[in-house]
Parts: structure tokens; sequence; C-alpha cells
């Protein structure tokens, strides 16, 4: 009873934010909004639940957008045929690596996962560069026909497209959370010799999270590249491997609401601060700070407990 | 290939690698005490060459700016250890590493405002070159050799031959029995940071010439100075000298053989050592706390 009821309400949460979103805010900001929060998603998992923090996640995201630009630039012109193979390029990559990564430390694993982005950032850049036309980058936008259905050439078709992928993606995290896999995730971050007592395998959960989490990355870098119909190896630039770390940190780590909050602040920060002082990394940085000072909970974490009082009060007497 | 290219890369190397060993060693003997990642250190190194250029400019001569660099450098980490890393020593690894580079990101903001964007050049203080089996070498890059040797020998001395140094040793190996033997160890801890930031200091000075000094200067080298930590062994010294010198070489020669190889190949490198012995070259027993 109550867990329908939790999962209604949080329906209508996501359809009342769409048109909130749709409403009072620019088309490209919420795309971009939107785009980050399932970038930020995959990141939140494996340092929520899994406790692997990556510095490497534009390593997969520039996996998932260049497996959707090779297809759309060179070979075909349906946006959504390049969405699938970006994700199966991430599928692939992450089964590939993953072994290697997850029985690493967590602290090696962040450090290992940023020299996996610095090399895809020079392999794009430098030594594939006659496909991928180096810091030219590949141009795709008009090579995209129009679908039938939802045009994803359009910023309004997209957004209500990228919007259902988002929607559809947290449900499945939601899943996640509430499965014994998720327990396990859990139980691997905090105590892995009990959970190897009850009989299960640390290592494959680990790697089917990091699978599960990188394909999810991967699904917003071919997002990305259908969106602004370009992609060029800046996206995995060594100055820019943080900025999933950074969101998950500010919406609040493991919780559900928390990379959707992130990236809304995170986006808009950087777009209102942007246009009075030109480094935001400042504050961007200050904030970091003060997050990690004031207890590492982040803003949903802190707004969570709130938000609850007042809503659950009467349903929870023991609250 | 060419004898005189091998020779000046591999002095080109050895440079390059002495200033990765100098801010390595911050970092590797914050991580062996206290446990903490300290990405600031990157911070204290673009201050250390921003101050070196400052001091320059009103002075003339680049070795004040250096000590200049080194001192600005120190007190900046002894501000931040005290009002920052002290509430957070307790705390898990990775979200001192997440501060830290809190503290990274708002310092190079605060170098933007003050500096401007756009690079500065540092003058090499030493025009002259040394002529080593008929190669002409800068005498500038032998020096910053020799002062990153000088720096590990007086590291070295420090830690085997002062009280002090030998409790940072002996709280490398545990901690909480150099406590119980009565040494406050939070005045090790600031002795520590404000040693690495020094040196950090120091290579940020020395590196200036050398390249242009720019407010993403600590960003760019954040991955290599990691990379040398990590294939050294978090927490050794010796193996961080090393490593840093195998990186060294490994970008030098590595830019002779291919091009984009010089940026590419010590990741790849440092890939494969961590998945060979994921503790790095001298990290054994270190990471069991």
């Amino acid at each position: 009873m109550v867990k329908a009821f939790k999962w209604s309400w949080g329906l209508l949460l996501a359809f009342f934010c769409l048109l909130l979103v749709r409403v009072f805010l620019p088309l490209p900001f919420a795309n971009e909004i939107i785009i980050f929060a399932i970038y930020t998603m995959g990141c939140n998992f494996l340092l929520g639940r899994v406790g692997f923090i990556s510095f490497g996640q534009p390593a997969y995201l520039a996996v998932g957008a260049y497996g959707t630009a090779f297809y759309l630039f060179y070979f075909g012109s349906n946006p959504y045929i390049g969405i699938l193979l970006g994700i199966v390029a991430g599928v692939v990559v992450a089964l590939i690596v993953g072994p290697f990564f997850v029985r690493l430390r967590s602290d090696y694993f962040a450090l290992v996962n940023l020299a996996l982005a610095v090399i895809m950032f020079y392999l794009f850049e430098k030594i594939l560069a006659k496909i991928t036309h180096g810091d030219n980058g590949l141009w795709f936008l008009t090579k995209m026909t129009a679908t039938p259905g939802l045009d994803l050439g359009s910023p309004s078709d997209f957004f209500i497209f990228v919007f259902l992928i988002a929607f559809v993606v947290w449900v499945l995290y939601k899943y996640l959370d509430d499965s014994i896999f998720g327990a396990c995730c859990l139980a691997t971050k905090t105590n892995e010799d009990k959970l190897k007592f009850l009989g299960y395998s640390n290592f494959n959960i680990r790697w089917l999270a990091f699978v599960i989490a990188n394909t999810t990355t991967a699904l917003a870098g071919s997002l990305y590249a259908v969106y602004f119909g370009f992609v060029s190896p800046e996206m995995t630039a060594p100055s820019r491997v943080a900025d999933p770390v950074i969101v998950t940190l500010l919406g609040g780590v493991g919780t559900l609401y928390g990379p959707i909050v992130g990236a809304f602040a995170y986006t808009g920060m950087k777009d209102l601060i942007s246009g009075y002082i030109a480094n935001w990394e400042l504050f961007i940085g200050l904030l970091l700070v003060f997050i990690m000072l004031a207890g590492e909970k982040g803003i949903w974490g802190t707004l969570e407990p709130i938000l609850k009082k007042i809503f659950f009060r009467k349903n929870n007497p023991t609250n | 290939m060419d004898t005189q290219l091998l020779i000046s890369g591999v002095i080109f190397g050895l440079s390059i690698g002495s200033v990765f060993f100098l801010l390595a060693i911050g970092l590797s003997l914050c991580f062996g005490l206290m446990r903490i990642i300290s990405m600031d250190q990157l911070l204290y190194y673009a201050i250390g060459a921003y101050i070196t250029y400052t001091l320059f400019r009103f002075t003339g001569s680049v070795w004040v700016g250096v000590l200049g660099g080194m001192v600005i450098s120190g007190l900046v980490a002894f501000g931040v250890e005290r009002f920052i890393f002290l509430r957070i020593y307790e705390r898990d690894i990775t979200f001192t590493m997440i501060a830290s580079f809190g503290i990274l990101i708002a310092g190079v903001g605060v170098i933007k405002s003050i500096w401007g964007l756009a690079p500065l050049p540092v003058p090499s203080p030493i025009g002259a070159m040394a002529t080593i089996f008929g190669t002409e070498i800068p005498v500038y890059r032998l020096i910053v050799i020799v002062i990153s040797i000088l720096v590990y020998v007086g590291i070295w001395a420090f830690l085997n031959k002062t009280i002090t140094g030998k409790a940072i040793r002996a709280g490398i190996e545990d901690i909480e029995h150099v406590e119980g033997l009565g040494i406050n160890v939070y005045k090790l801890f600031t002795t520590t940071f404000i040693i690495a930031g020094v040196l950090s200091g120091l290579a940020g000075g020395l590196h200036a010439p050398l390249i242009m000094v720019d407010p993403q200067m600590g960003l760019e080298v954040l991955p290599f100075v990691f990379m040398v930590v990590i294939i050294g062994g978090l927490g050794s010294i010796k193996g961080t000298l090393v490593s840093a010198f195998i990186v060294g070489q490994v970008i030098s020669l590595g830019a002779i053989i291919y091009g984009p190889l010089a940026q590419m190949a010590p990741f790849a490198i440092m890939l494969l050592i961590l998945l060979i012995k994921p503790t790095g070259l001298y990290g054994s027993k270190l990471l069991k706390r």
C-alpha cells in the first residue's frame, strides 16, 4: 500500500516537474539539465551505492557520444538507432574494462578511471584524428533525418523524449534501490566480508553495478551527441573530469532525487554566476568545501528530512 | 636514433621528472601520515609560480621569486590546514579528496581574479648552455635536477635524523602508537602539510621559467602528479623519486618517438602497473589501515 502510494507520488511529481520546467525555463537550459541529471545518476549510483568514486565518467560519456556520432556521421541518419548504438558501445566498453577496474580499492579506482579519461581524450583528439577529425569534432546536425513520432531534431520534441528517458532511468534506479541487488551493492560498500559469507560474489555485484552505471553515462553521452548534433574530444578533457562527482555531492550522495537537484543547481549556478563574474569555479569550489565541512549531505540530503516532515506527518504517526 | 636528440630528451625528461617529484613528495607524505589525498598541493604549485612571476617583476631576480613563492605557499598551506583539513581528518579518504579538489578549484578562481586569465612569461634565470657529449643543454634544467636531488637528500635526512622526522615515519607506520607515546600528532600533521606546501611552491617556482604561468597549470599537471604517486606507491618517498623519473622519461622520450604518445603513454603505463601490482612499485604494507 505504502509503496504504491510512493510510486504514484513519484510519477505525479515527475509530470509536475515536466510542466514546471517546460513553462518556466528556457528550452536549451531544461534539456541541458535533464541530460546532465542522467549523466549524474550513473555516478551517483557508483558513489552512493557501491562506494566507488570515479573521476573518469567523461570517458564513458565520450564512448557513448562517439558511438552515436560515428553512426550518424558515416553510416546512417536515424538518431534512434544512433542512440541505441551509443548504449551498446557503452555496455561493451564497461564489460571489457570492468573486470580490471572493480577489483581496485576506491581511491585507486578514482585515479585509474581518471587515467582512462585522459587516454580517451588523446585517443579521440590525436590518435584517431583521421576518423574523429580531432579538435574540430564531427558535425552531423543536418544529416539527421526527421523521424515519425518524436522528431529528435527539434528541441521541443527532444525535450519530451529526453524527459521520458530520464524518467525511465530514474524508475530503473528506484527499482534497483528496492531490489535485492541494490541491497547487495550497499553491502559491498559497508561490509564485503559479510556479503561474501552470505554467498554472494563481491566481484560480480560490483561488475554488474559498474556496467549499469556506465551504460547510463554512455546513454547521457549519446543524448548529448544527438542534442548538439556535434561531438568533440572536449567533453572528456582533463579539466572536466570532476563535474559529475561535484554534481553528485551537490545534490546529495546516494539519494534518488539528488542527481536531478544537483544538476539543476549546478547548471543554474553556472549560468547565473558566469553571467556576472567570469570565474564561477571559485564559487563551485567554495561550495564543495562548504558541503564537505557541513557534513557531506548535499542539497537534497539536507532538504529530504524537512520535506518528509511536512508531507508525511499525517501518514506516519511514529515520526 | 640521433644521439644528440636522445641526450637532450633524457635531460628534458629528468627535469620534468624533478618537478613532478617535488610535487608528488608532498602528496605522498600527506597520504602516508594523515591518510588524506591532498589535491590542493597543485594550488600551492600554481601559487608558487605566480609569486615567482610577481616578485620577478618587482625585483628582477627569479631566485628571489622562487624563495618568496615557497614562503607564501607554505603560509597558504598552513591556513588551509588550520581552517579546513583539521576538521576533516577523521573522514573517509574520498571525502578529503573531494574537499581538497574544491579548495583547488576555488584557488584557481582566486588566481584568475588576481592575475587574470592570460598566460604570463617568466624568463630563465640562467641563459647559459652546458655541453654534454657534444649536446647543448640549458644549465637551468640541470640546476632543477640538482635541486630536486638535494631535496630528496634533505627529506631523507629529515625523516631519518631528526626527532620530528622519526615521529613522522613512525606515524606513517602506526599513528595510534605515536599518539600513545605522548606526541601531539596534530602538530606533526601541520608540520608535514607545511613541508608539502613549501615543496609544491618550490616546484611551481622552478617550473615557471620552463613553461608559461597560467591559471589552469595546476589542473594540467594534476593527472601526471597523481600518476607519479600511484606508480611509486602512495606513501613511499623512494618510490615517488623512482616513478617521477620514469614518468619524466616516458613523457620526453615518448614525444621524440611519436608526438601524441607524450601525454598518453604514461597513463597506459600506470594502467599496466596498477593492473599487475595494484599497490604501486614500492607501496605494499601501507594500505592496511
